[in-house]
């Protein structure tokens, strides 16, 4: 089936250090209502970071791509969308 | 591309397995290596001193060094054993100075000159069948003494060749039993040598070393009733390992990149996400992270076909570069991605280093919660930690 929502979380070196570590535990935070609903995947790097303001961590959620990105921040997304 | 390197095609592999006697906790056979990195020259002492325990690991350890500092400074091998066997310290029991030795010196060409007293026969293995050994035998005056009857021989080893040395532990394994009442045997041992070449053709030293000494311990039923020793010099193909590492200055050698990791003849690592990301959009091969939450300090690694191992960059390497420092065993460490590169670069013999110098700015923002150093000032401290504490040969390309 497929899943409703498609996360990419970057494992680059610079998100990983600014907080990204935290989000590759998501598969096992996530609620379980919300589990059934994402599929979760990683990438080496988003190429997101090299932006004059960027925020990292980044996360790509399908066509969304979510700066400064947190748990909190993603279930809430989630839930509104 | 062409990386400089001063090794032939052909490396030279030693190691060694060794059981002590009974429950003796020194050995009384002693095995020695010595690499001589000027001279390209690599030397092997297989002694076995008399007795067993302390005492004759005390004969055995002096033949050996003084064996090995012999043969280094090219001295006449008759007038090495004499000066070996005089110096020996006399056995307050049996009144008798006394340890066995085979020497084995490879040079730069592989050219092998072998000195042998009283030790089984060094063996050489070569396509699957023991060759033989033309040897000279010379009559070495003693102090004192008859003389001792001392065996040389020359050959020229090729790829593939095996030099097999083993102790009398070996050869006299089995001894009284009912299946072998006169031991194993050198002949014997040499065919279980050929069959374990048969089964595995590419066997490692070690393991061809440790497969001999355990046979011979399951000749004895399970014991070591003398110290069981083999030592084994392996002629091989140099394993190579290609470490891409950053994103190259000048876009235009992306496709350089890719073209290198596609056809480099051995093992490949990407560490850093942009590297993947380049050779993955040049290659038109999928990268996919995998989930591995061993170590939560290093950033996950990815898989892509064609590339043995993906990691991040900096922490990794980083990581990497203290694991040599502190000389780490990978299998003592957490299996993350900076073990897996430090296993690779173990196991290989020529490590080269792609390194890419275009620098990520953002590494270098004083906002970042750590210190992300210099990857070529990383990669260089890795390199110099190879040659010097791990004898690799290595080299780096900047581009």
């Amino acid at each position: 089936m497929e899943k409703k929502f498609k996360i990419t979380i970057c494992s680059g070196t610079t998100c990983y250090v600014l907080g990204g570590a935290h989000l590759m535990m998501l598969e096992d935070v996530l609620p379980d209502d919300l589990k059934e609903k994402v599929e979760i995947i990683g990438s080496t790097c988003l190429q997101a970071c090299h932006g004059e303001n960027a925020r990292a961590p980044f996360v790509r959620i399908n066509d969304y791509l979510m700066e400064n990105a947190s748990i909190p921040k993603i279930v809430e997304y989630l839930r509104t969308h | 591309m062409s990386f400089p390197s001063n090794i032939s095609d052909c490396c030279v592999e030693v190691d060694f397995h060794q059981k002590n006697c009974g429950k003796q906790r020194t050995g009384g056979d002693v095995f020695l290596s010595r690499k001589l990195k000027a001279q390209q020259r690599v030397i092997s002492v297989l002694s076995d001193g008399l007795g067993s325990g302390i005492k004759a690991g005390v004969l055995a350890t002096l033949t050996a060094v003084m064996g090995i500092n012999y043969m280094s400074s090219f001295r006449d091998p008759a007038k090495a054993a004499r000066s070996i066997m005089d110096t020996l310290p006399v056995c307050s029991q049996r009144h008798i100075s006394y340890s066995t030795f085979s020497m084995v010196d490879v040079d730069f060409e592989n050219d092998v000159r072998i000195v042998e007293y009283d030790n089984p026969p060094v063996m050489v293995a070569r396509e699957n069948e023991i060759i033989n050994l033309q040897r000279q035998q010379i009559e070495v005056a003693r102090t004192g003494k008859e003389p001792a009857p001392i065996l040389l021989a020359d050959f020229h080893a090729l790829p593939g060749d095996r030099i097999i040395m083993i102790s009398d532990g070996v050869s006299q394994s089995g001894i009284g039993s009912n299946s072998m009442p006169f031991g194993w045997g050198a002949d014997k041992a040499g065919e279980y040598v050929k069959t374990l070449i048969v089964k595995d053709p590419k066997i490692s030293a070690h393991d061809l070393a440790t497969a001999i000494v355990e046979k011979a311990w399951l000749n004895n039923g399970g014991k070591a009733l003398d110290d069981i020793t083999c030592g084994v010099i392996y002629f091989r193909q140099p394993r190579k390992l290609l470490i891409m590492t950053g994103p190259p200055y000048d876009q235009r050698k992306d496709v350089m990149l890719a073209e290198l990791a596609k056809n480099f003849p051995g093992k490949k690592i990407i560490c850093g996400g942009t590297t993947a990301n380049i050779v993955s959009r040049e290659t038109g091969q999928p990268v996919h992270v995998l989930f591995e939450r061993i170590d939560p300090d290093l950033p996950p690694g990815a898989a892509m076909e064609g590339v043995d191992l993906i990691t991040e960059g900096i922490l990794t390497v980083g990581r990497v570069a203290k694991y040599l420092e502190d000389k780490r065993d990978p299998d003592n460490l957490p299996q993350n991605p900076a073990t897996k590169i430090l296993r690779l670069m173990l196991n290989s013999d020529i490590i080269d280093f792609v390194v890419g110098t275009r620098v990520n700015e953002f590494h270098q923002d004083p906002n970042m919660p750590v210190e992300l150093e210099i990857r070529r000032n990383v990669i260089k401290k890795i390199a110099a930690l190879l040659e010097d504490q791990q004898l690799k040969e290595t080299s780096i390309q900047y581009i």
